[in-house]
């Protein structure tokens, strides 16, 4: 696609165009751009006049007008219910509801309408469990830390009251492996609990994006 | 109809986008408004009834053209001799009221 080569007022047309289009499915929607590009650079030369750029657009049609004629022959829109909307946060909070909580929205989400395959996919494995499961590995993770504290005080405690020192060298050196694990599974956690937001979010603007359409 | 109409101009070969667009803008009273035609040329790709294939333009980018395909054939023979009979059915009651 060469924008330079159209004329000023087809380049806005075709903008004008993409944004009344950003319902439709992708491949209709560049199917439909890109033939009404090339209409236009077909009905237009770069240095038209505007009287004849506004001519070819006014034979062309409204930008809406074609996109209703592109999108009739589509299935009529599911509307987002109460199923859906009580999905969204049982998949992402309902672990905590004795765990069952989330079963339930795992169930709303593949009986409901509105999403598609990839959708129900995504919900249900990004993350299976939502937040309770980070919640919980992090309750986890906190233990074994407070665990590795215990080990560094009682190597201090080794070293001040006896020579062992070949004892607590090795106590240190399990320290230092453990804080390098941490670390990469501090990341690890931190994506658990972001991943859940981010699909909570990502399903709520595929549901309402069905009911615009 | 137009549908019908697209499927008669492919009847002789193959046409891009722009040039059956044009044709059928020319005729009075055919179309409101050109833009309209594009989805009705990607619901006749989507039903199978033309087939499309990119070609070289001799100016300017590439350019889509639209075929018939031998179902397509089929669906605008069966409509020629429908619409012959619908027309005369239709031309029996007018001339009679006229009449």
């Amino acid at each position: 696609m060469n924008d330079s080569s159209l004329h000023p007022l087809a380049r806005d047309y075709l903008k004008r165009l993409n944004k009344a289009a950003a319902n439709l499915p992708r491949a209709r929607r560049n199917e439909l751009v890109g033939e009404i590009e090339s209409h236009l650079s077909e009905a237009l030369s770069a240095g038209a006049s505007e009287a004849e750029a506004l001519n070819v657009l006014e034979r062309l049609g409204e930008p809406a007008e074609i996109v209703a004629e592109a999108g009739a022959g589509q299935a009529p829109a599911v509307r987002a219910g109460l199923n859906e909307w009580l999905a969204i946060p049982l998949l992402l909070a309902g672990g905590f509801i004795f765990v069952i909580g989330w079963f339930v929205g795992v169930v709303l989400l593949w009986t409901s309408r509105i999403w598609t395959l990839r959708d129900k996919l995504i919900g249900t494995l990004v993350v299976p469990g939502g937040l309770a499961t980070a919640t919980f590995l992090m309750t986890f993770a906190a233990t074994t830390s407070t665990r590795s504290e215990g080990c560094i005080s009682m190597s201090t405690r080794v070293h001040r009251h006896s020579p062992t020192v070949g004892k607590s060298a090795s106590q240190c050196v399990e320290t230092g492996s453990a804080a390098g694990i941490n670390y990469l599974a501090l990341v690890l956690l931190i994506l658990l609990f972001v991943l859940p937001i981010l699909t909570a979010i990502y399903l709520s603007r595929r549901a309402t994006r069905a009911k615009a359409a | 109809m137009i549908e019908y109409c697209v499927l008669a101009l492919l009847r002789d070969g193959e046409r891009y986008g722009f040039e059956l667009v044009r044709t059928l803008s020319e005729v009075p009273g055919m179309v409101t408004s050109e833009g309209t035609l594009y989805p009705l040329l990607s619901r006749l790709r989507r039903a199978g009834v033309v087939e499309t294939s990119w070609r070289e333009s001799p100016a300017g980018p590439p350019r889509r053209y639209y075929q018939l395909t031998s179902s397509g054939r089929g669906v605008l023979e069966a409509f020629t001799g429908e619409w012959a009979s619908f027309r005369d059915a239709v031309d029996h009651f007018l001339k009679e009221k006229a009449a």
